[in-house]
């Protein structure tokens, strides 16, 4: 399996799409493409961008192919201060992401991949350089708007899943749209959106699993739910921190082809982070940190 | 949304901090029982204190008194007309009190008040505290058959029967009367060395408990007969004719005329028996002059202070013994004019008037709060501090709460950082733990509220339970003069308890709710 991916580094395309699929999920397949296709809309047109890859089989790389800039990082620089001493992690780090491709960052531990991840997500400030995202400069918003673009337009997953234990998988889910909505807002609104959720929950294969809390839930669905909800609000981008970091091989390539096809079904941007090359083969196109800058190899 | 969403979860499934709350509950039912019970007893002392005083008293300041009431009266109606309901002239005078108990004199200091003889309008309250049902409705200081109460009026049915209030009133006079003729008869024919011999125990008859001596007066009634101003000439005549007649009445206060022993109460005098009171004329030297009453009904206000120290007697009679008229002109003397008022509230403006008005070195004007203001104070002073006290507890329960509210923003870090991550603002998280602090707030202070409330409600059957359980009166009567413990719950009070709880308990969370809103998201998220 493995083995097929890495020697097609390509794989987004037409032909793998389908037997990926029917790997993930058994035989409610064709019904949860249809599911995705239909939910997970993000702002651009879907299916225009959909058809370009299944025209195109032999393009190279993800490359210009799948759009415009959506996120880029401009000579970013970031330290940590432990005491006096200053330990840089960032060291101005250039990046672009276009629309609709799936980018895997890779590098070892302490290269600073974590940390730039949570400065393409608002969730810090770099200490120089600058973050744009659709063309507007996001890190130094004030927190009022970092917290609403977070809300609304980013969708984050993590290693360790971050699930809020005392809500159930359905109301994990439903967390984003509650913060986007004031009580009366939701109120009014509670059916049209927990269907939403519910057919989210549905597309990552957990539609059995709507009311268990997260603890009765194993690692993988975990990260399935952890993705329904990074989704819910239809975000342009999905911030993936080591998504696979914490689960066995098999259970991590579940998880990595149901990327994969939200990336391809839907064309959902994804900068992925990982230390995991087999993972990391499968985007699109791969960066790599070293030391705190994008590595030309 | 998600605010009160996880705060609802939190609730549910945080236990420890339902264990915080308890100190609040505590302390709020504890505030509401000790409001109850301390208003409950003061107004009880209140109503006691007022007993006979009047809302102002006119005094002068001699206890030889003021010539003339009716000009004072009508003086002070044309200052404060308007305010005065009714006026009572009075006469106060120190005096001894001498009974016959087991044939030996015994002699007690007490307080005599002179009241008109109808005593309609004197105090409001003084009816009230007699004996006798009739006496109640109307008094005019007259023997009355039998009927006294056989039980203290405020303790109902717990109070201790008073076997020997049974045959009170003219019953208990005739038959003294009648022992004493048979006494007698008896020593005549026996001769024994002296006739006026304590009885010996064993002489008395089983069913007169009584002490045989007290009417022992009616028979030897010559040196009140001498007395040059008796105005009662004809009793005497009637007294030869028909022994039980009942002399000049007077009201004895019940601490006077009983005393208690182990917590019960034995009486020395019934409302039948004759007393003999001594007291100053108003001349210069005072001269002492005695004269015999009966005891025509008791006073029990409760307030010990009083009921172990006034007797009344008919103004008229008191007014003759002392000398406190003037023969020429026909005016009398009084000591003091008791004044009601229309508007009780109103008692210091009148008083002040009435101290403007009339030269202060010859009359003094107080309302009854200045003659028991000291007590008052006193208890003020009491539920202020007990008050300040109780709220520190639960101030110290908020200190509680801050603690355990911080550790749940600890336990909380990684799920805050979730929040943010989700683009949840430091404000919706502060929102979740002040609501949880008010939540928790709420839960305890309303708890604490209808624990209060409950433990008011029965705190007389928890009393008599506590008792039974320990064996011992938590609340004796006997000491307190109360038969039940008097409580009356002031809802203002009790909103304020439960708003100073509830405020607590939101103060206490908002610097934890402050430190969670502060998180840095990075840092919450790898909290482990």
């Amino acid at each position: 399996m493995n083995k097929h991916r890495t020697a097609n580094p390509a794989g987004p395309h037409g032909p793998t799409v389908a037997p990926l699929r029917s790997q993930a999920r058994d035989s409610a397949g064709a019904h949860d493409h249809a599911a995705v296709a239909t939910t997970v809309t993000t702002a651009t047109s879907a299916t225009a961008h959909r058809a370009r890859p299944s025209a195109s089989p032999d393009h190279e790389s993800a490359a210009d192919s799948t759009g415009g800039v959506i996120l880029k990082a401009v000579g970013l620089k970031k330290a940590y201060h432990k005491g006096k001493h200053e330990v840089p992690v960032l060291r101005g780090v250039d990046l672009e992401v276009r629309q609709g491709e799936l980018m895997a960052v890779i590098g070892q531990s302490g290269s600073g991949k974590s940390t730039l991840l949570h400065l393409l997500a608002t969730l810090d400030r770099p200490d120089e350089g600058e973050i744009w995202f659709n063309g507007q400069r996001i890190d130094n918003a004030s927190t009022r708007q970092r917290d609403r673009l977070r809300n609304r337009q980013l969708g984050m997953i993590f290693q360790f899943y971050h699930l809020l234990p005392e809500l159930t998988a359905l109301e994990n889910v439903l967390a984003p749209l509650m913060i986007t909505h004031g009580y009366f807002s939701y109120r009014l609104q509670r059916r049209k959106l927990v269907e939403r959720a519910k057919s989210l929950l549905e597309t990552v294969g957990l539609a059995h699993r709507l009311k268990h809390r997260p603890r009765e839930l194993s690692g993988g669905e975990m990260q399935r739910a952890a993705i329904a909800r990074a989704l819910i609000t239809e975000p342009q981008i999905l911030l993936a921190d080591e998504p696979t970091g914490n689960l066995d091989g098999r259970t991590g390539q579940g998880i990595m082809e149901l990327l994969r096809s939200l990336n391809t079904q839907s064309n959902l941007t994804i900068v992925m982070v990982t230390h995991d090359s087999a993972i990391a083969s499968q985007a699109d196109r791969v960066v790599q940190l070293v030391d705190g800058q994008v590595s030309d190899s | 949304m998600y605010k009160f969403l996880l705060c609802w979860r939190y609730l549910r499934t945080r236990w420890i901090a339902l264990a915080s709350i308890i100190s609040v509950t505590l302390g709020v039912a504890t505030m509401i029982v000790v409001n109850a019970v301390m208003a409950g007893f003061t107004q009880e002392m209140q109503d006691r204190i007022r007993g006979i005083l009047s809302d102002v008293s006119f005094e002068a300041r001699s206890f030889n008194g003021f010539r003339d009431p009716e000009y004072h009266m009508r003086e002070i109606e044309k200052i404060v007309g308007d305010e005065i309901e009714v006026m009572t002239p009075t006469v106060t005078v120190p005096a001894m009190l001498s009974f016959q108990l087991h044939g030996e004199w015994n002699t007690r200091p007490v307080q005599l008040i002179g009241v008109p003889r109808d005593a309609m309008e004197y105090a409001s309250k003084f009816r009230q505290y007699l004996q006798h049902p009739k006496h109640r409705e109307q008094f005019r200081f007259e023997l009355q058959e039998t009927g006294y109460d056989l039980r203290d009026r405020f303790g109902g049915e717990e109070a201790p029967l008073r076997v020997r209030m049974e045959m009170a009133g003219m019953v208990h006079r005739r038959s003294m009367i009648e022992y004493r003729r048979q006494w007698e008869k008896q020593m005549a024919a026996q001769p024994a060395p002296q006739g006026d011999m304590p009885a010996k125990a064993g002489a008395q008859p089983a069913d007169a408990v009584a002490d045989p001596f007290a009417a022992a007066q009616v028979a030897n009634p010559f040196d009140v007969a001498d007395r040059p101003i008796d105005p009662f000439a004809a009793r005497n005549d009637n007294a030869q004719a028909d022994p039980a007649a009942p002399l000049t009445g007077c009201v004895l206060g019940i601490g006077l005329a009983s005393y208690r022993h182990a917590g019960a109460e034995h009486f020395l005098v019934l409302p039948g028996d004759d007393i003999q009171l001594t007291f100053p004329t108003a001349g210069t030297p005072p001269k002492a002059v005695s004269d015999s009453f009966t005891v025509v009904d008791m006073y029990e206000s409760k307030m010990t202070e009083y009921d172990s120290s006034f007797i009344f007697v008919p103004l008229d009679k008191l007014q003759e013994l002392r000398g406190m008229f003037d023969r020429e002109s026909g005016t009398t003397f009084v000591t003091s004019i008791q004044i009601k008022l229309k508007d009780e509230s109103r008692g210091s403006i009148v008083r002040d008037k009435l101290q403007a008005a009339f030269p202060p070195h010859f009359y003094s004007v107080s309302t009854w709060r200045d003659k028991q203001g000291p007590l008052l104070a006193a208890v003020e002073m009491e539920t202020a501090i007990l008050n300040m006290l109780l709220f520190l507890i639960i101030a110290v329960a908020g200190f509680g709460i801050l603690a355990i509210f911080f550790m749940i923003v600890v336990e909380k870090t990684k799920d805050i950082g979730i929040l943010k991550s989700l683009g949840a603002h430091g404000s919706g998280i502060m929102g979740i733990f002040l609501s949880y602090g008010l939540s928790l707030g709420l839960v305890g202070a309303g708890a604490g509220m209808v624990l209060g409330l409950l433990f008011v409600r029965h705190i007389n059957e928890i009393r008599i339970w506590l008792g039974k359980l320990t064996g011992q009166m938590v609340f004796d009567p006997s000491i307190y003069y109360f038969y039940e413990i008097p409580t009356s719950v002031n809802p203002w009070t009790v909103a304020w308890i439960v708003a100073g709880a509830l405020a607590i308990a939101v103060a206490a969370s908002v610097m934890p709710a402050l430190r969670a809103a502060r998180l840095h998201p990075v840092e919450a998220l790898r909290y482990e």
